[in-house]
C-alpha cells in the first residue's frame, strides 16, 4: 500500500486452505512439467508483447488493453504456476490464467503511466529485481555451473529453500505449514508485482514491505518478537561509514559469542533436567541475543543510531522482546539442534535477502537521508524471524520460529450500540 | 600558599626527572664531538638528479602542508560542531565517546583522500609507486577500520579511566597507553603479512656475522614483497627480544643495490637492535606521552573532561594540535637514533664506499633530496639528510685507522 493508502494495482489474493495432497505434492515437480514447458513458450510471446507495450507506452502514456490483458494473464498464470510449484497452494492451475486460484494476483485495468517511468523502466526495476533474485533464487540460478553459481541458487532463494522444506513438511501432515505458505505467498506477491512493473502493467513500483492480505492469517502469538520504533531518518554520514564503524561491535560480538555458546550449552543440559531455564542464563542469553539483533539492525540500516555494547532492552529502536523463563517440553529440548536445522536453513537464506536489503538501503539512505520504508519493513520482519530462531537455538524458548510475514489488519466491525454500552 | 609552592616543586621534580631519563636516552655511539664536514651535493650527485629529486619532493611537501592546514580546519570544525552527532547513538557514555572518535576519523579519512591520491599520483609519475588507484583506495578504506579499533580501544581505556578518576585518568592512563606501545612493538613483526626468509645465504651468513659483531644474538631476516606497490628502497627493525626482525623490503634485492650496499642495510637495522632503539623508542614515547596525555586533560576540562562523549570531538583537535607541535621534537629524536644506526654500520661493514654508494642510491631511486629545506627538515625529517648521511660517512673515514680493512671476524 501507498502512503496515500491507496492499494498497489496488483494485489496477492490468498482463498488457500493449507489442506494439501500427499499424492501431488510427491510428484510436484513431475506434474509441473506440462506448465513449465508451456509457460516457457508463454514468456517468449510476453517478452515480445512487452516490447510493443514499451513502444505504445512510451508514445500513448498508456498501455494498450489488448497488451496489458494478454502480460496480465501471463504474470496471473506465472504466479498461480510458481505457487503451485512451490507449494504454496494445492490444486492444479489452469493453463490460461484465468483469475480464482487459491493464492493469486489482481490485476488493475490500464492506466496513465508516467513516460519518464516508462522510458527508464528496466534500470528503475534493477533493485527490485536484485532483491527478487534472492527472493526466489532457484536452482542453477545465474546459468554458470561453476562453484559461484552454486552458492547464489543455495544461497539466495528464499522460495526454493522453503519449498524444500515444505515438500516434507506436506508429505509428513498433509497440511502446509501456515507460516512457510505465507512467506512464500509474499515473495510470489512480489515477483508479480515485479514482473508487472517490468511488462508495462503498471508504473507502480513494487512494494517490498512484506504485507499480506488479511486472508492470509496473522501471525501466532509468540514469545520472542521484534519492536520497531525508527522513524526513518538515517544519518548520511554514518551510513557512508556504516561498515567500518560496526567493526568494534563485529569484534565485541564475536568474544560475546563464544561465552554465549558456552552458556547456551549449560543451558540445554539444565533446561533438559529442571524443565526451564534458569533465569541467570536466560538473562544472559536473552541479553546476547538482543545486542546480536541491535548490531544487526544498525549494520544493515534497519536502525540508525550507534548501539549500546550490553544488549540492554528499551534502548534500541529495534529491539527484540524476550519473555521471561517458562516451563519447555524436555523432548523438544532434548533434540533442540536438530529441530532447529529448517528454521535455520530459511533464517540462512532470509539473511542473504537481509544483505541486499542493506546494500540497497546504503544507496538511498545516501541520496535521501532516509530508509526506505518497505526495505525497513522486510529488514524488520527478517530480524524479527532471526530472533526467533535464535532464540529457540538458545533455549530462551522452546517455541518454534514462524516464518510468515505480518497479514493487514481488518477494521474493526463496528458494535452495535447496546453492545458497546455494555 | 603552599599549595603553589608544593606544585612548583612537583612540576620541578618532575621536569628534573623528564630531562635526566632524556639525557639516558640520549646517550650515542656516536663521538660526541664528531664535525660533520660541509659537503657539496654536486659532488654526489649530477645536476640532472639533484633538480629531479627538488621537484620531485617540492609537490609532496605542498601536498603534506595543504592536507594538514585542511585536517586542522577539519578537526577545528568537528570539534566545533561534533557533538551533534552525539543523536545518532543509542549507545552509553563509553559507546557515543567510540561512534564520535570513528565518525572524527572517518571525516579526517574523507577529507585527506584527495591529497592521498595526488601522492599517489605524483609518486606514479615519477615510476616511485606501481599502486593502483582502485587497490590503494581500498587498502586505505580496510586501513581505516583498524584505526577504527584503535581508537575505539584509545577510548574505551580512557574514558573508562576517566569515571572514577575523572581529570586525573592521565596519570593511569599514561602508562596503560605505554604499556599498549611496547605490547605493539612487539607484536608488529607478525602483523605484517607475507613475510618471506632471506633466500641469499650469503647475505643470511651476513646478518649473523653482523650481529655477533655488535654484540647481539643473530636477528632473523625477513623479505616483505613489496614489487607490485612501490620502487622505492626500504627496510626496517621491528619487534622485541624473541619478536626482533630485520625487515628487507623487495626492492633492495632487485638488483639496483650492490651486495655491499645491502649489507650496510642490515648492519643499520641490526644496529637499531644492538643499541636497543626499539625500546628506547617506546621510552621516548612514554616521555611525551604522559605530559601529552596530562595536557589532553587539562584541555578538555571545560566540556566535561574526558568522562563525556562531548569531549571526544575537541579530544582530537587537541591531539592533533599537540602532535604537530611534538614533530619537531620526535623527529630529533629519530634522527638521532637512526645517525648512530648508521655510525654503527660502518663500525660494523668499515666499508664506506658502500655507505656511500647506499646513500647515493636513495637519492636516485626514492628520488630523496640531499638537503630539503629547513622547515621540512624540522617537520618531515625522521632520518638524517642524505647529505647529513654521506658527511657522517666522510667523517667516519677521515677518523677510522683502517677505512678500508673488513671486521676481524669476518
Amino acid at each position: 500500500m501507498a502512503p496515500d493508502g491507496t492499494p498497489h494495482p496488483i494485489r496477492l489474493v490468498v482463498a488457500d486452505d493449507l489442506r494439501r495432497s500427499r499424492l501431488t505434492v510427491f510428484f510436484r515437480l513431475l506434474l509441473a512439467l506440462p506448465h513449465l514447458v508451456w509457460l516457457t513458450v508463454w514468456t517468449v510471446a510476453a517478452l515480445l508483447a512487452a516490447v510493443a507495450s514499451w513502444v505504445a507506452t512510451l508514445l500513448r502514456g498508456q498501455s494498450p488493453a489488448v497488451l496489458h490483458r494478454f502480460l496480465a494473464a501471463y504474470v496471473r498464470y506465472s504466479t498461480q504456476l510458481f505457487a503451485y510449484l512451490f507449494l504454496a497452494a494445492n490444486p492444479y492451475p489452469a493453463f490460461d490464467g484465468a483469475g480464482g486460484y487459491p493464492v493469486d494476483v489482481e490485476l488493475d485495468p490500464p492506466a496513465r503511466q508516467s513516460r519518464w517511468k516508462t522510458g527508464f523502466r528496466m534500470p528503475l526495476a534493477l533493485p527490485a529485481l536484485f532483491l527478487l533474485a534472492v527472493l526466489t533464487g532457484g536452482p542453477g540460478g545465474g546459468g554458470s555451473s561453476g562453484d559461484e553459481a552454486w552458492l547464489y541458487a543455495s544461497a539466495g532463494g528464499v522460495a526454493w529453500a522453503v519449498a524444500f522444506l515444505a515438500w516434507f513438511a506436506c508429505l509428513a501432515r498433509g497440511r502446509m505449514p501456515r507460516g512457510f505458505r505465507n512467506l512464500l505467498a509474499y515473495v510470489l506477491r512480489f515477483s508479480a508485482q515485479v514482473s508487472g512493473y517490468l511488462f508495462l502493467l503498471t508504473d507502480r513500483y513494487p512494494e517490498a514491505g512484506p504485507t499480506l492480505p488479511a486472508a492470509a492469517g496473522q501471525p501466532p502469538e509468540h514469545r520472542v518478537g521484534l519492536i520497531v520504533e525508527d522513524d526513518g531518518r538515517r544519518s548520511r554520514l554514518t551510513v557512508l561509514f556504516r561498515a567500518l564503524i560496526a567493526v568494534p561491535h563485529v569484534v565485541w560480538l564475536a568474544l560475546w559469542s563464544v561465552a554465549a555458546l558456552a552458556a547456551a550449552v549449560l543451558s540445554w543440559l539444565l533446561t533438559l533436567v529442571l524443565g526451564r531455564t534458569p533465569s541467570p542464563l536466560h538473562r544472559f542469553l536473552a541479553a546476547f541475543l538482543r545486542y546480536a539483533i541491535h548490531v544487526s539492525a544498525f549494520f544493515w540500516l534497519v536502525a540508525n543510531p550507534f548501539p549500546g555494547f550490553v544488549g540492554r532492552e528499551g534502548r534500541y529502536p529495534v529491539d527484540a522482546r524476550i519473555d521471561p523463563p517458562a516451563a519447555q517440553r524436555r523432548l523438544v529440548t532434548a533434540f533442540r539442534l536438530p529441530l532447529a536445522l529448517p528454521a535455520l536453513l530459511v533464517a540462512g537464506t532470509l539473511g542473504v535477502a537481509l544483505a541486499v536489503v542493506g546494500l540497497l538501503a546504503w544507496f538511498a539512505a545516501l541520496a535521501t537521508g532516509r530508509m526506505p520504508r518497505p526495505l525497513r519493513e522486510l529488514g524488520a520482519f527478517i530480524l524479527g524471524y532471526t530472533a526467533q530462531v535464535d532464540a529457540y537455538v538458545l533455549l530462551l524458548t522452546d517455541r518454534y520460529p514462524y516464518s510468515g510475514p505480518p497479514a493487514e489488519r481488518l477494521p474493526e466491525p463496528e458494535q452495535p450500540l447496546a453492545a458497546a454500552a455494555a | 600558599m603552599t599549595r603553589p609552592l608544593v606544585r612548583a616543586g612537583l612540576l620541578t621534580t618532575l621536569g628534573l626527572a623528564w630531562a635526566a631519563a632524556a639525557a639516558l636516552l640520549w646517550q650515542s655511539r656516536v663521538p660526541g664531538d664528531l664535525a660533520l664536514p660541509d659537503l657539496d651535493a654536486g659532488e654526489y650527485f649530477a645536476a640532472s638528479e639533484l633538480g629531479r629529486a627538488r621537484r620531485y619532493e617540492r609537490f609532496l611537501r605542498l601536498n603534506f602542508v595543504a592536507s594538514q592546514v585542511v585536517l586542522l580546519a577539519v578537526l577545528a570544525l568537528y570539534a566545533w560542531r561534533g557533538h551533534r552527532l552525539l543523536r545518532e547513538s543509542a549507545a552509553g557514555r563509553i559507546g557515543t565517546g567510540m561512534l564520535l572518535g570513528m565518525l572524527g576519523l572517518a571525516v579526517v579519512w574523507l577529507t585527506q583522500l584527495p591529497f592521498g591520491l595526488a601522492a599517489l599520483w605524483w609518486d606514479r609519475r615519477h615510476g616511485v609507486s606501481r599502486e593502483e588507484y582502485p587497490l590503494w583506495i581500498v587498502d586505505n578504506w580496510l586501513g581505516l577500520a583498524g584505526e577504527f579499533l584503535f581508537v575505539c580501544l584509545a577510548l574505551l581505556i580512557v574514558m573508562a579511566l576517566a569515571a572514577p578518576l575523572r581529570e586525573r585518568w592521565w596519570i593511569a592512563g599514561g602508562p596503560v597507553f605505554v604499556a599498549l606501545a611496547l605490547l605493539f612493538t612487539f607484536i608488529y613483526p607478525y602483523l605484517i603479512p607475507d613475510l618471506e626468509r632471506l633466500r641469499d645465504s650469503e647475505l643470511r651468513t651476513e646478518a649473523r656475522s653482523i650481529a655477533r659483531s655488535q654484540g647481539i644474538e643473530p636477528v632473523p631476516v625477513r623479505v616483505e614483497d613489496v614489487d607490485e606497490l612501490t620502487t622505492a628502497p626500504n627496510a626496517e627493525a621491528g619487534g622485541l627480544g624473541p619478536s626482533r626482525r630485520v625487515i628487507l623490503w623487495s626492492t633492495l634485492l632487485d638488483g639496483r643495490f650492490p651486495d655491499e650496499a645491502v649489507r650496510v642495510v642490515l648492519a643499520h637495522e641490526i644496529g637499531h637492535h644492538s643499541r636497543d632503539h626499539l625500546r628506547k623508542s617506546v621510552a621516548w614515547y612514554a616521555l611525551f606521552a604522559i605530559p601529552g596525555a596530562y595536557l589532553l586533560a587539562r584541555s578538555t576540562r571545560r566540556v566535561g573532561g574526558m568522562g563525556n562523549p562531548r569531549a571526544v570531538p575537541l579530544s582530537l583537535l587537541v591531539l592533533f594540535v599537540l602532535e604537530l607541535l611534538a614533530l619537531p621534537a620526535q623527529n630529533v629524536v629519530s634522527r638521532h637514533l637512526e645517525a648512530e644506526a648508521d655510525w654503527v654500520a660502518l663500525e660494523t661493514t668499515r666499508d664506506p664506499a658502500a655507505a656511500r654508494v647506499l646513500f647515493q642510491r636513495f637519492t636516485t631511486t626514492a628520488l630523496a633530496e640531499p638537503s630539503p629545506p629547513t622547515w621540512s627538515y624540522l617537520l618531515l625529517g625522521s632520518h638524517p639528510t642524505i647529505m647529513q648521511r654521506l658527511a657522517m660517512v666522510e667523517a667516519w673515514r677521515a677518523g677510522a685507522p683502517n677505512p678500508n680493512a673488513r671486521p676481524p671476524d669476518r
